[in-house]
């Protein structure tokens, strides 16, 4: 089932974004999905996914994260990505600083397709191979087709 | 002859349940301390730490309870006492139970000597 391929809609990738902390890349993954329309609330997503990293790390390690909440600020699960120009620290398990933020969110009653789309993801991002595809593709069109290509 | 397998996740049930085992003529039966794959991807993995609340009111561990089964009748009985003793297998939450066929086997207590 391609569903990460469906959520990765181009107006929700950003590549190599400059960001000066974890809190500054959630912040503008959170702004990109309520410039699409996705987000009602735009405060009370920052603070949902903030309040989800207090509780432990979202790093995966291997330099990808994946914040995400549960969240009355939005009412469909929806995906942002960013790619950094400079690593940051995500307290990820390996201790390795993140390129590749994948940003999740979705509403309080969607934790089965929530719990889905993580360990999808995660699976995904194990993969060295993807990974380092996706540290250098060129451009949106090709990330989306590399989790595409993947994501069946 | 059939494997019998029995994920018990009300622990505080494990005497009685052994008990009906004994008394549906299940002859010998091997126990396992086990974990739910949602207690453990909530606690442990961070990644999951966001699911904890989800896992509210649910046991952390459990007992998997093995035995290879002769006869289908034990099955049936079985299956009638330990609704009896857990309220009932369909409550989620309360465990699985479930066969599956073994087409060999060797170290089984002998039939004759089965209760």
């Amino acid at each position: 089932m391609s569903l990460i391929c469906n959520m990765i809609a181009p107006d929700c990738v950003l590549l190599d974004l400059e960001a000066g902390s974890k809190e500054d890349v959630i912040q503008v993954l959170v702004d990109v999905l309520a410039k699409a329309g996705h987000v009602a609330d735009t405060k009370l997503l920052f603070k949902d996914v903030m309040t989800r990293e207090a509780l432990a790390s979202t790093g995966l390690g291997y330099g990808c994260a994946v914040p995400h909440a549960h969240s009355a600020a939005l009412d469909k699960t929806v995906l942002a990505v960013a790619r950094l120009n400079t690593a940051l620290d995500f307290n990820a398990p390996d201790g390795s600083p993140v390129r590749l933020v994948f940003l999740m969110a979705g509403p309080k009653d969607s934790a089965g397709l929530h719990l889905k789309l993580l360990s999808k993801l995660a699976r995904l991002l194990h993969d060295n191979s993807l990974r380092g595809q996706l540290m250098d593709c060129p451009s949106i069109a090709v990330f989306q087709k590399l989790l595409c290509e993947r994501d069946n | 002859m059939k494997l019998l397998v029995f994920v018990l996740n009300k622990e505080d049930y494990l005497e009685e349940v052994l008990e009906a085992y004994v008394e549906a003529g299940v002859a010998g039966a091997t126990l396992l301390d086990s974990e739910g794959m949602g207690r453990f991807l909530a606690y442990e993995v961070p990644l999951f730490a966001g699911f904890k609340e989800f896992m509210k009111g649910n046991k952390p561990y459990n007992k998997t309870i093995i035995s290879v089964i002769r006869n289908d009748a034990v099955v049936d009985r079985l299956k009638a006492l330990v609704d009896e003793v857990v309220g009932g297998l369909d409550n989620p939450g309360t465990g699985i139970m479930f066969t599956v066929p073994v087409d060999w086997a060797s170290g089984l207590v002998r039939e004759e000597e089965e209760v």
